[in-house]
């Protein structure tokens, strides 16, 4: 397999107003893609795309070779796409440990009749995934916030949990939106690290970040975005240096207040 | 034990030897307090736990009701025939009433199921082929008999709501420590984030619709027994709102929460009747007191249902 992702020519309007026009953009499993633009550049409305929650009039998006546009969310989900959300979606009054069961909930195996009895099989496959919630509360270190519900954690952890939650599915493709946003210094170190540990998994990691440091010490491949075009492609250094690119982010005033 | 499992504990105790000290004025109270108990409980699979803004589940209970009085009297099934039916007829009912409003959101959603419950209690005053008896309702519904013996006494039928009320309690406690309850919750929380994470959401709403209208069909058909007769009356759009007050005044999905709120909206009615109308103004006040001084209900529900392991590990990482 080549690509985990390939977007196509892929167009999306808002009454008329064109939001992301004719983006074609590969991502190849274990590769690090950052998605980088001033604000309002269409990256949040690609990753949306991608997800099933928009579906784009023009243009297709493959996931491992199959066509999914206009797919439904969770269809695109079952599959092995997960993302977290830029302004964090959590189930705020319920626990990490329940966070981030909810991973799981496309690779458990149980039917409708388990919720009354509770058989055998819905005991081992509820002792499958608890452990998977228990590793990956390991390797996040959120074990000692197992219980807690997730809306009193620090804005880091909460970050974490999201990341966690997504990791749970076994995806293949993992969509960041933004997930140093909100961060200090250290724990933009400790996620980048993160990062690059789950990207050795062979998962395929698409993000959307405005930490320019972040982004070019992180990504392999990255595609600048600017009114919902794309205005540059390439390796981070190449990228960096692109007159185009400096010319888009010095004509906004808005993307340095961002990171 | 945690603090739900000895609140359970005690409740079942208590309610096991009720019968035992009540007269029989009372014991019809508690009959009355175990159906309404359950029709609520399965109110709060819908509305507590998936979020779904259902005001019609008087329909549920309804049906379930109805089909034991009606196969009885009209088509002479004993009584415990009648059972199967009273909890499926509701279930296809729930699936075909809200699955083409699944998709509405909350207050669309909830106009709906007010239609619904409407056009429901017209259907049964009207008497359709002459088998709902028209706005008298049916009388007659025979006794219950297992066996050769007949369970008519007050204190048989308080058991077999007690049986009920164990069953849904128990399928209330299996589901949530399910892959299908926890749907349920994420979805109610975060719509978005629930579907990102793969699950489909309509399906889901529509189990809880089909789950919640199997126990209160199961309720309806114990309340028929109990009075042994139904009418419209019982099963109109003011039922469905009491069982949704119920479940947003005693706390979404908390066990105890939907205990207290049957217990004051349909038990403590009955201890004060001699105050006659007035006793409605304290429960409308109470109720809107209720909601602005505890919006989460008066005993909100605690999120935390993981493997005991896992709590024990947590407690060793502190």
């Amino acid at each position: 397999m080549k690509y985990v992702l390939e977007i196509e020519n892929v167009s999306k309007f808002f009454h008329g107003l064109v939001a992301i026009d004719d983006l074609t953009i590969r991502v190849k499993p274990g590769q690090i893609y950052g998605i980088i633009g001033p604000n309002g550049a269409g990256k949040t409305t690609l990753f949306n795309c991608v997800t099933g929650i928009y579906v784009p009039e023009r243009g297709s998006i493959k996931y491992k070779g199959e066509n999914i546009t206009g797919m439904a969310p969770h269809k695109i989900a079952e599959r092995g796409i997960l993302r977290t959300f830029q302004n964090i979606r959590l189930f705020k009054e319920m626990s990490v440990a329940e966070n981030i069961m909810a991973g799981t909930h496309t690779k458990s195996k149980q039917k409708w009749y388990h919720s009354i009895f509770h058989t055998s099989f819905y005991k081992e496959d509820e002792k499958i995934h608890w452990k998977k919630v228990e590793e990956l509360m390991e390797f996040f270190g959120l074990t000692k916030f197992a219980t807690t519900a997730t809306q009193d954690l620090p804005y880091g952890a909460q970050r974490k949990v999201e990341m966690a939650r997504a990791l749970a599915a076994d995806p293949e493709l993992l969509i960041l939106d933004e997930p140093a946003a909100g961060l200090n210094e250290n724990e933009t170190i400790e996620l980048t690290e993160i990062i690059r540990k789950i990207s050795q998994l062979d998962i395929g990691i698409m993000m959307i970040e405005h930490d320019m440091d972040m982004v070019m010490n992180l990504t392999d491949y990255i595609t600048v975005i600017n009114f919902g075009k794309e205005i540059s492609q390439g390796l981070p250094n190449f990228v960096q240096d692109d007159p185009r690119v400096i010319e888009a982010y010095i004509g906004s005033d808005d993307d340095e207040d961002e990171a | 034990m945690n603090k739900n499992t000895i609140i359970a504990l005690t409740f079942i105790i208590v309610m096991a030897f009720f019968p035992l000290i009540a007269d029989s004025a009372w014991l019809g109270i508690g009959i009355t307090f175990l159906i309404f108990a359950c029709v609520a409980f399965s109110q709060d699979i819908i509305l507590g736990r998936a979020g779904i803004f259902n005001m019609g589940h008087a329909i549920f209970f309804g049906i379930g009701a109805y089909a034991t009085a009606i196969l009885n009297v009209q088509f002479g099934f004993e009584i415990i025939a009648t059972i199967p039916f009273a909890i499926i007829l509701p279930v296809i009912a729930a699936i075909v009433l809200a699955g083409p409003i699944i998709h509405l959101r909350g207050d669309y959603l909830l106009v709906a199921t007010i239609g619904f419950n409407i056009i429901f209690e017209q259907v049964l005053k009207n008497n359709p082929g002459d088998i709902t008896g028209g706005p008298n309702g049916i009388f007659g519904i025979d006794v219950v008999r297992v066996f050769g013996y007949e369970l008519f006494s007050d204190t048989a039928i308080y058991y077999i709501a007690f049986g009920l009320l164990l069953i849904t309690l128990l399928i209330i406690r299996n589901l949530d420590n399910s892959r299908y309850g926890r749907a349920l919750f994420y979805i109610n929380k975060d719509e978005i984030a629930a579907k990102s994470m793969g699950i489909n959401i309509p399906y889901y709403k529509l189990f809880a619709f089909a789950l919640g209208a199997a126990i209160a069909g199961a309720a309806g058909s114990v309340f028929a027994i109990q009075y042994s007769a139904v009418s419209p009356e019982s099963f109109n759009f003011m039922q469905s709102v009491m069982f949704f007050a119920i479940v947003l005044v005693g706390g979404s999905a908390s066990l105890p929460g939907v205990l207290i709120g049957t217990f004051v909206m349909f038990v403590l009615p009955e201890l004060f009747t001699e105050f006659n109308e007035a006793r409605y103004l304290i429960f409308g006040a109470a109720m809107v007191l209720t909601m602005v001084l505890r919006p989460n209900g008066v005993w909100p529900a605690s999120f935390g249902n993981i493997p005991k392991y896992l709590k024990e590990k947590v407690k060793g990482a502190k």
